[in-house]
């Protein structure tokens, strides 16, 4: 069974608990007290029968066959109550006896039992006999002296009554109080849930886009790690949507910049009156178009980074493959750029990671040095197996950054001021997140032996 | 007119210096937050553009300490962060216009000759003096209802005069106008200008104070 609310769930699986405990006690209890009853009953009905033996031998048994002719016939005890309590209540016991001689004559009976035939019961002996609609429970007394035997017998729904009345006395609170035992329980149910719901309102309450966390002072320790989950969760969402948020912004920032200079060259170029003027601001809103393109392809990398990382699994990677499509791809811009690659790979070298990131992370390293080499430098890319694992260096011998502005470096597009005017920005962005993605680590240094920059990946192995 | 541009992206620097110089200002331009605003302090600028977004020192941390500074030189900023409470933000800290990236060229002109404008608390882009009129928006120069072609630098050194008519420009301040506070122009090429302008308007437009400076009078003959 599927309960929509905790609550009711809990009330019924409490009241099928309790009801599960309660009825075989109770049946068990009634069973034992009708024994009990029953017991009792017949203790008396022997005690009855005894009290009339002694009656019997004090009138004496002669007297009673002396007066057979006029067989005296007690009234019904319908007419004498025998009194019977049972916790103060009065019950009627309808009870009748018997006196018979040795000869099976009725020497002395009630009215109730005088039509019922001697059954010639041992002595002591207990039996259940049928009068009419009733049924009787007969104690069997035989005066060996005498020849006498004595019956005493008493109609089995007297004792029904005493039971029905115990049966209420005990099972009805039971039945009644099941109930309020249930609205009790869906109370206190209510009360101990209350966190829960104050939780729900909180989370109700929320403004979306808050970081603050969901504080309850009085969270049980039952929902404390449900909250800490929470607050968690909500922390890395936001987190992920701040970043996001930064990316358009930043996005906004690297596309506008190069379309500004473009509007602000072409506009230019309209209004210039000198040829050689308009010449100029064409050949540079050009420029601007370029590195706009350049720009958008690096966004789009990225964006695609940030994609690539949130689904499709690692793979493994040969980085020398990766390495020579990399720069097999970036030799049209190697070739005009007036400086030299050299290049040293190992055979093979594997590493579990995303291609795509990696790939990015290579051609970024070297579009950087070779955008920041002077013509006729050279660029050195290395990739080698290490003790701590696969090891990525690019040197260049261009200007370097300075140390206290490396950090910097890693901003999301912050450029650094150089001669060549074209910053590191999204580059070392689009690196930073490759480096991110495959836990791997970076270091800008200075290049040994002169001026210019060594860019450092050491990536885990496979 | 001298404008302190400060814009860390080459290119953007680069459109902005050349458009400005064609339309006859003269232009200092700074790519790093700190040396903005020592130029700031230091030079007399007539007007500053200011990108935020830039290294050593933020755009709007240049603006603020400029401002504490006393620096009261008009300030258009010019970012791509489009957001209303940045735009509010650096309006609060000082500016006084604030250009969203990419804007038109001619809308910077028309920004920088209303600021201007404003800075001389004047309502229209005109300057006058007697007969001489000057158009700041189509730098249309008439002399006697005669339209008369002036070269950019001679327009610039006109109308530098005619911002304060009737009044002596100091030379420093006619030269930091036309070519900036680091120009190394020998001192005649202003000479040579005032001559030309003479030239085509008449000799009493422009008067000579020796050792000092020059001015248009408020009617010049």
């Amino acid at each position: 069974m599927t309960l929509p609310s905790l609550r009711s769930r809990l009330l019924v699986l409490i009241v099928l608990v309790l009801a599960a405990v309660l009825l075989p006690l109770g049946i068990l209890s009634a069973k034992h007290t009708l024994e009990e009853v029953d017991e009792l009953s017949d203790g008396r009905l022997a005690q009855a029968a005894r009290t009339l033996e002694v009656l019997v031998g004090r009138i004496g048994i002669e007297q009673l066959r002396e007066q057979r002719s006029a067989r005296l016939l007690v009234p019904s005890v319908s007419n004498h109550p025998q009194e019977l309590t049972v916790q103060g209540r009065t019950f009627e016991s309808e009870v009748g006896f018997q006196v018979f001689d040795r000869d099976g004559t009725l020497l002395l009976a009630t009215e109730n039992l005088a039509a019922v035939p001697n059954t010639r019961a041992a002595d002591g002996a207990f039996e259940d006999i049928h009068k009419g609609k009733y049924k009787w429970r007969m104690f069997t007394l035989i005066m060996e002296q005498e020849g006498v035997t004595i019956r005493a017998g008493e109609r089995y729904d007297s004792r029904h009554e005493i039971t029905r009345a115990l049966w209420l006395e005990h099972g009805l609170p039971t039945f009644l109080g099941l109930p309020v035992l249930a609205l009790l329980v869906g109370w206190a149910i209510r009360r101990g849930l209350r966190p829960l719901e104050s939780l729900a309102g909180a989370l109700a309450r929320r403004e979306p886009g808050s970081r603050e966390p969901i504080h309850l002072p009085d969270a049980p320790l039952e929902l404390r790690p449900v909250l800490l989950a929470l607050n968690d969760q909500i922390e890395r969402l936001e987190g992920a949507l701040e970043r996001e948020r930064q990316f358009s912004a930043d996005v906004a920032h690297e596309l506008r910049t190069p379309l500004a200079s473009t509007m602000i060259n072409l506009e230019d170029a309209m209004a210039s009156a000198q040829p050689d003027e308009a010449q100029a601001a064409l050949e540079a809103a050009r420029e601007c178009l370029v590195s706009l393109a350049r720009r958008t392809e690096q966004l789009l990398a990225l964006a695609r980074l940030e994609a690539g990382a949130a689904s499709g699994p690692r793979s493994r990677v040969d980085l020398r493959e990766l390495a020579l499509e990399v720069v097999e791809e970036m030799s049209p811009v190697i070739g005009t750029g007036g400086a030299e690659l050299s290049i040293e790979l190992p055979d093979h070298l594997f590493v579990n990671g995303y291609g795509v990131a990696l790939g990015a992370l290579i051609r970024n390293l070297l579009e950087n040095a070779f955008r920041h080499v002077p013509h006729g430098g050279h660029v050195e890319l290395s990739i080698r197996h290490v003790e701590r694992g696969a090891l990525i260096e690019v040197t260049d011998d261009g200007p370097g950054i300075p140390a206290e502005r490396r950090t910097a470096m890693f901003t999301r597009f912050q450029r650094g001021v150089d001669t060549q005017g074209e910053g590191y920005g999204l580059g070392l962005s689009i690196v930073k997140r490759a480096v991110e993605l495959h836990g791997a680590v970076i270091e800008l240094l200075d290049r040994e032996g002169g001026p210019g920059l060594r860019v450092v990946v050491t990536l885990p192995l496979a | 007119m001298h404008i302190i541009l400060v814009e860390d992206d080459v290119q953007l620097g680069e459109a902005i210096r050349r458009a400005l110089e064609r339309l006859a200002y003269s232009v200092s331009w700074f790519r790093e937050g700190n040396e903005a605003l020592r130029a700031l302090r230091d030079h007399d600028a007539d007007l500053v553009l200011l990108d935020l977004g830039l290294p050593g020192k933020d755009g709007m941390d240049v603006l603020t300490e400029a401002r504490r500074l006393r620096v009261k030189t008009p300030v258009i900023v010019m970012s791509a962060r489009d957001a209303l409470d940045s735009r509010i933000r650096v309006l609060d800290a000082g500016a006084d216009d604030y250009l969203i990236k990419p804007f038109h060229l001619d809308e910077l002109a028309a920004r920088i000759r209303s600021l201007a404008r404003r800075v001389r608390g004047e309502a229209v882009n005109r300057l006058e003096a007697g007969a001489l009129s000057l158009d700041l928006g189509t730098f249309d120069v008439t002399w006697h209802g005669e339209r008369v072609d002036l070269t950019r630098r001679e327009f610039a050194l006109l109308q530098a005069l005619m911002e304060r008519a009737g009044r002596i420009v100091r030379r420093e301040s006619l030269e930091n106008s036309l070519y900036g506070p680091d120009n190394v122009m020998s001192t005649s090429a202003l000479e040579v200008l005032v001559h030309s302008l003479r030239r085509k308007l008449s000799h009493g437009a422009i008067q000579t104070v020796r050792g000092f400076g020059y001015m248009v009078p408020r009617e010049p003959q």
